[in-house]
C-alpha cells in the first residue's frame, strides 16, 4: 500500500524511534536497572504562549513513568498498542480509537497469557494511545490513529480543495457545484490543497452550524466572494486544522462569531485561535493564530439593543465556567499575554456582569429583515468592530 | 383541686397525643411498648441490685381491630425486685407517676410517662390494659390482675386482682395486647432494639421469642451490676430564667443564699460573693425567695449567668466500660474485628457527659460492603431507633473523615461497609429534640466530643484495615509481576526482533527489580501487622484473656504511652479534617474540647 500523505514535515521516522525506544527498554532490563518513559506533560501548567507565534506551546515538563510492581501494568499495556500501531503504519492500516479499543480486545481473546492487559473500557486504551503520542512526541494521525470528522461544514462560492487520497489518486471539489450541501473537511488538512477561483475577502466561522446553515441559504455566499464555516461548538481538530490550511494557503482574513459568554470566549475561541492544553504537541497545525473575535462584542450588546439574560450562579455548569473563567484569567498563558488583552477584557467584563448574550439575538434587532445579521456582520467587518 | 384538674388533663392529653411518645404508627407501637417494658425491668434490677434475667415474647395473635393491623402480644418478665401490689395501679395506669422524674441520674426512664402510654394504647386499641403479675421478696404468692388508665381522672385502676403460685423469687411480668405490626430487622427492627440492648447492657441475660422464630438465649458477660451513680444538683448555667424561677419554688420558704447553694451543683460562699460583685444587690440574698418578684429574680439570674463557677462535676455518668464493651459486642455475633473506646467523662453544655463507642466488623451479618454501616446509638442505655437524621451521633459519624482509617464514605455521609457502629451517650441531662426521645440534640460541644471518641475508635480500627488493605496490595503487586513482566519483556523483544538469549536475560532483570519493589511491600505488611498485633494483645488483656508480662493491673485502663499516641494521631486527623474542609462543625477542632473543660 502507498505511503500516506504525510500531516506535516515530521524530523522523525516512527518505527526507528519506536525500536530505539524499545531497545533502550530492553537492555536497561538486561541491566537490571528500571526502564523509564518520558512524556510531554500535557496540561496548562506546562503551557507557555509566545505572541510571535501565536499559539500555546509546551514547556519543559514530562511525566515520568519508571517501572515498578505499580507501574509494570501500564509499561506492559504502552508496548501492547505500540506493537499494534507499528503494524499499522507498517501495512498502511488506519483505525479510530474505538477500533483500536477492540483490535485490542481481538488480540487479547485469541492469546490467553495476554488477559491480564484487558481493557475494562475505551478510556483505558485512549489514555495508552495518548501516552505513545505524547511520549514520541507524534500526532496521533501520525500513529494512523484518526478521530471521527466533527464540524468544519464550509460554504463557498469561490473555493477549490484538491485532495490527495490514501492511493495518491487526486480529488478535486469546486464548492460552488455542491449546492445547498456544505463541505466537510477532513481531520487530515494537509492532505488538502486549497485554490480561490476569485479574490475570497474573508473567512467567517460561525459558532452555531444552524446559525450558518441559515446564513448560506439566504444566499451569504452568492453576495459575498466569502468562506462561511460552521464551527459546530468547541472546535474539532479537523475544523483546527482546517482554518489553519485556509489561513496559510489563502492569506484571507478570519473572523469569529459566537456567544458572548465566558465557555465561548475560553473553551471555543481560544481553542481556535491558540489550540488547548491537552494537544500542546499539535497546536502547530491545528490552530488559527490569526482568527479575530468579531462578537457578539461586549459593546454590542448596547449598540444592538441585544436582548441577553443573567448568569444563574445556582445552575453548577454556569457556575463552573464563571470560576474557570476567573482560573484563565489567573492562570492562561493566552489570556495573560498582553497581546490578548483585548480578549481577556471581554472575560472580565462577563465575570462583572455575569450575563450572557447569544449570537442568535441579532435575529432581534430587525425581526423583519432576514438578513439583518448578514448586515451586522459586514458592517462590523467593514468598520474593523472586532477584537 | 387544682392538683386534680392537671392529672386528669395529663391522662387526657397523653391518649390524643401518643403519637409524641412513640406510638405513631404500628410498627412503633409494638416497638415502644417492648422497650418500655424492657426499660423498666432494667431500671428497677439496677435499683434493686440484682442481675437481670429478662424473658421477652412476641406473638401474633389474630387481626387488629384497625386498617392493616394485626393484634400483637408483648410479654416481658424479669426477675427485678417486683412491685407491691398497691403500686401496680400507680405504676401502669398514672402519668408521670415516676420515682426518676428530673433526679439527675443516668437510669432510663426519666419522666414516667412510656409504661402508661403503652396501657394507654392496649386500651385504645384492644379494650384491655396491660395484665400484670407481680411478686415481691416478702410474698408467698404473686398477685396478678389487669390494670387500666382512668383517662379522666389520670389514676390507674386495678381490676381482677387474684394471688396465683410463681415459682418465682421476685419480680414482674407484663402482658400488653395491641394493635400493631412487627418488623424485626431494620432501623426500627425488634432484633435490631434488643441486639443493641444486649450490647450495651453486658450484665444482661435475656431470652426471647420473636413471632415463629426459636427462643433465643443470649447469656450475660459480667456478673456486676453497673452501680448508678448518685444523683447531681444541676448546674446553674445550664438554665433560662423561667425554669430558674420554677426551680425556686420547689424549696418553699428558704431564703435565696440557701436556695442558691442547695438547688444548685457548683455554687459556694465565694460564688455568692462573686454574684454581688457582677451586680446582684447584695440585700436579696437574705430574703425568702417566695417573696421574691420577677425583676429581682432577673437580677439574681443574670448575675449568675455572668460569672464564671465551676464546671459541674463528672462523677454523675457512668459508664459501661471498655472491657464489658468489648465482651459484650461478642454476643451480637461472630466478630471479624473490632474497636471500643470509653471516653472519660466530658463536660459537654454545662452537663457531665460520657461516650462510649464501639465498632466491629461482623462475619456473615448480611451487611454489603456498599451498604452503610449498621448505626446503633444509645441514649442512657436506651437503643434510640428513629430519626437518626438529626442526631449529635450521627453529625459527630458524618463528620469524621472516615477514609483514612481505611474506610469508604461517601461526601457528608455514614461510612460504608459490613460495620456495626455503636455509639452511646450516658449523662443524666440528655437533651433530646422530641418527647418520643429519638433524637439527641447536637450542639457543637456534644458533636465536638463523640467525634473524638468515634476517632479514637477508628484509629485502633484502621489498624485492622490497613493489614487488611497492606495484605491486598502485595498479592496484587505479586501477581502483577507474574502477570505483566513476562509481556512487556515479549513484546520488547519483538518490537526490537531481537534473539531469545535476551529474553531470558532481561526477564531475569525484570524478576530482580520488582523483586525488590515485593520486599518492600512484604515488610510494609509485617509493619502494619506488628503494630495490629500490639493492639490485640491489649485488647486480650482488657479482656482477661492471656496474661501479658505487664499483666498485674489486668484489664486496666489504656496504657499513658498509647493514650498519648492516639491524641497525636488525632490531633493529626483534625489538621487534615479542616484542610480538607469535610467537617459539618465549625471552628477549629482541636481547641474546642479544651475551651469545653476550661470553662469554670
Amino acid at each position: 500500500m502507498a505511503k500516506l500523505i504525510s500531516i506535516r514535515e515530521l524530523k522523525i521516522d516512527i518505527p526507528k524511534e519506536a525500536k530505539i525506544l524499545a531497545e533502550r527498554m530492553l537492555s536497561d532490563l538486561e541491566k537490571s536497572k528500571r526502564p523509564v518513559l518520558e512524556a510531554v506533560k500535557t496540561s496548562l501548567d506546562n503551557s507557555y504562549y509566545n505572541p510571535k507565534v501565536g499559539y500555546l506551546q509546551a514547556g519543559e515538563k514530562r511525566v515520568r513513568t519508571e517501572l515498578n510492581v505499580s507501574s509494570v501494568q501500564k509499561l506492559a499495556r504502552v508496548v501492547f498498542m505500540l506493537e499494534i500501531l507499528l503494524r499499522n503504519l507498517d501495512i498502511g492500516s488506519v483505525n479510530t480509537k474505538r477500533e483500536l479499543y477492540y483490535i485490542s480486545k481481538g488480540l487479547i481473546k485469541g492469546n490467553p497469557r495476554l488477559r491480564p492487559l484487558d481493557f475494562d473500557d475505551q478510556p483505558e486504551s485512549d489514555t495508552i494511545i495518548d501516552f505513545i503520542g505524547d511520549m514520541l512526541q507524534v500526532y496521533r494521525e501520525e500513529l494512523n490513529c484518526f478521530a471521527n470528522d466533527r464540524g468544519g461544514q464550509t460554504y463557498s462560492q469561490n473555493l477549490v480543495v484538491t485532495e490527495t487520497m490514501n492511493d495518491g489518486d487526486k480529488a478535486t471539489i469546486d464548492l460552488s457545484t455542491l449546492g445547498t450541501a456544505p463541505f466537510q473537511p477532513k481531520n487530515k488538512p494537509q492532505s488538502l490543497k486549497l485554490k480561490a477561483k476569485k479574490k475570497i475577502d474573508f473567512a467567517l466561522v460561525i459558532e452555531s452550524e444552524g446559525t450558518a446553515n441559515t446564513l448560506q441559504s439566504m444566499g451569504f455566499t452568492k453576495r459575498n466572494n466569502a468562506i462561511l464555516i460552521g464551527a459546530q461548538g468547541v472546535p474539532s481538530n479537523a475544523v483546527r486544522g482546517w482554518c489553519k490550511l485556509i489561513e496559510d494557503e489563502l492569506s484571507v482574513p478570519m473572523y469569529f462569531f459566537g456567544d458572548l459568554d465566558a465557555y465561548t470566549m475560553q473553551n471555543i475561541f481560544r481553542t481556535l485561535k491558540a489550540g488547548s492544553a491537552a494537544s500542546l504537541i499539535r497546536n502547530a497545525d491545528f490552530s488559527a493564530p490569526e482568527v479575530k473575535f468579531l462578537g457578539v462584542l461586549p459593546e454590542d450588546v448596547k449598540k444592538y439593543d441585544l436582548p441577553y439574560y443573567k448568569v444563574k450562579e445556582s445552575d453548577p455548569a454556569e457556575a463552573r465556567a464563571l470560576k474557570k473563567a476567573k482560573d484563565a484569567l489567573e492562570n492562561d498563558p493566552f489570556f495573560l499575554d498582553k497581546k490578548n488583552k483585548g480578549l481577556s477584557d471581554i472575560l472580565r467584563w462577563l465575570l462583572k456582569e455575569k450575563i450572557r448574550c447569544e449570537q442568535q439575538s441579532l435575529f432581534s434587532v430587525d425581526p423583519n429583515d432576514p438578513i439583518k445579521m448578514e448586515k451586522i456582520i459586514l458592517e462590523k467587518i467593514k468598520k474593523g468592530n472586532y477584537v | 383541686m387544682s392538683n386534680k384538674i392537671t392529672k386528669s388533663s395529663t391522662a387526657e392529653y397523653f391518649s390524643k397525643n401518643l403519637q409524641q411518645v412513640g406510638f405513631s404508627s404500628p410498627l412503633k407501637a409494638v416497638l415502644t411498648t417492648l422497650k418500655e417494658s424492657v426499660d423498666n425491668s432494667l431500671d428497677a434490677c439496677e435499683q434493686a441490685g440484682i442481675l437481670p434475667e429478662i424473658e421477652v415474647q412476641v406473638q401474633r395473635v389474630g387481626q387488629g381491630s384497625s386498617k392493616n393491623t394485626d393484634l400483637v402480644k408483648i410479654t416481658v418478665e424479669d426477675n427485678g425486685p417486683g412491685i407491691d401490689p398497691d403500686d401496680l395501679a400507680k405504676v401502669f395506669g398514672e402519668y408521670l407517676a415516676s420515682s426518676k422524674f428530673g433526679r439527675g441520674q443516668c437510669s432510663r426512664g426519666q419522666q414516667g410517662i412510656g409504661i402508661s402510654a403503652a396501657t394507654t394504647w392496649a386500651q385504645l386499641t384492644n379494650a384491655k390494659g396491660a395484665f400484670v403479675m407481680s411478686k415481691t421478696k416478702n410474698m408467698k404468692k404473686a398477685v396478678r390482675g389487669q390494670v387500666d388508665v382512668d383517662i379522666k381522672s389520670n389514676t390507674g385502676i386495678f381490676r381482677n386482682r387474684e394471688s396465683v403460685d410463681w415459682d418465682k423469687k421476685s419480680g414482674v411480668r407484663v402482658e400488653f395486647t395491641i394493635d400493631g405490626r412487627v418488623q424485626l430487622n431494620g432501623d426500627g427492627g425488634l432484633i435490631t432494639y434488643l441486639e443493641g440492648t444486649v450490647l450495651v447492657n453486658p450484665h444482661l441475660t435475656l431470652k426471647y421469642k420473636l413471632l415463629e422464630n426459636d427462643w433465643a438465649h443470649v447469656e450475660r458477660v459480667t456478673s456486676t451490676v453497673p452501680e448508678i451513680p448518685e444523683a447531681t444538683l444541676p448546674h446553674p448555667h445550664t438554665f433560662k430564667l423561667g425554669e430558674f424561677i420554677t426551680h425556686s419554688t420547689l424549696y418553699g420558704k428558704i431564703s435565696l443564699d440557701k436556695f442558691l447553694k442547695t438547688g444548685f451543683s457548683r455554687i459556694s460562699d465565694q460564688s455568692l460573693k462573686d454574684f454581688v460583685g457582677k451586680g446582684l444587690p447584695k440585700g436579696l440574698l437574705s430574703q425568702p425567695v417566695t417573696s421574691l418578684k420577677e425583676d429581682a429574680f432577673k437580677k439574681v439570674f443574670q448575675a449568675v449567668q455572668d460569672t464564671e463557677l465551676m464546671a459541674p462535676s463528672t462523677k454523675s455518668v457512668m459508664t459501661v466500660g471498655e472491657d464489658a464493651l468489648s465482651k459484650s459486642i461478642q454476643r451480637l455475633g461472630e466478630v471479624d474485628f473490632f474497636s471500643v473506646v470509653t471516653r472519660k467523662p466530658a463536660i459537654c453544655d454545662f452537663k457531665p457527659v460520657v461516650v462510649e463507642v464501639a465498632l466491629a466488623r461482623f462475619i456473615n451479618r448480611n451487611q454489603e460492603a456498599d451498604d452503610s454501616v449498621q448505626l446503633l446509638r444509645f441514649a442512657n442505655r436506651v437503643p434510640l431507633q428513629f430519626d437518626k437524621s438529626g442526631c449529635a451521633i450521627t453529625w459527630a459519624i458524618e463528620s469524621v473523615n472516615w477514609k483514612s482509617y481505611g474506610l469508604q464514605q461517601p461526601k457528608g455521609s455514614l461510612p460504608l461497609g459490613p460495620y456495626v457502629f455503636a455509639v452511646s451517650l450516658t449523662s443524666p441531662f440528655i437533651k433530646f429534640k422530641n418527647a418520643s426521645k429519638e433524637t439527641i440534640d447536637a450542639s457543637e460541644e456534644l458533636v465536638e466530643e463523640i467525634r473524638r471518641a468515634l476517632m479514637q475508635a477508628g484509629q485502633k480500627l484502621s489498624r485492622h484495615i490497613k493489614k487488611e488493605f497492606k495484605e491486598a496490595d502485595l498479592e496484587r503487586k505479586l501477581a502483577h509481576i507474574e502477570q505483566f513482566g513476562p509481556i512487556l519483556v515479549e513484546t520488547l523483544v519483538r518490537i526490537t526482533k531481537s534473539p531469545e538469549s535476551r529474553k531470558a536475560k532481561a526477564e531475569e532483570g525484570l524478576r530482580k527489580l520488582l523483586g525488590r519493589d515485593s520486599k518492600e511491600a512484604i515488610a510494609d505488611l509485617e509493619e502494619a501487622e506488628s503494630r495490629l498485633q500490639k493492639q490485640k494483645s491489649r485488647e486480650a488483656k482488657r479482656l482477661g484473656l492471656s496474661d501479658d508480662e505487664d499483666g498485674e493491673g489486668g484489664g486496666g485502663r489504656r496504657s499513658e504511652a498509647e493514650v498519648d499516641v492516639i491524641g497525636e494521631e488525632i490531633a493529626q486527623q483534625a489538621a487534615v479534617a479542616t484542610k480538607a474542609g469535610t467537617k459539618k462543625t465549625t471552628g477549629p477542632v482541636s481547641t474546642k474540647k479544651e475551651a469545653g473543660t476550661k470553662k469554670k
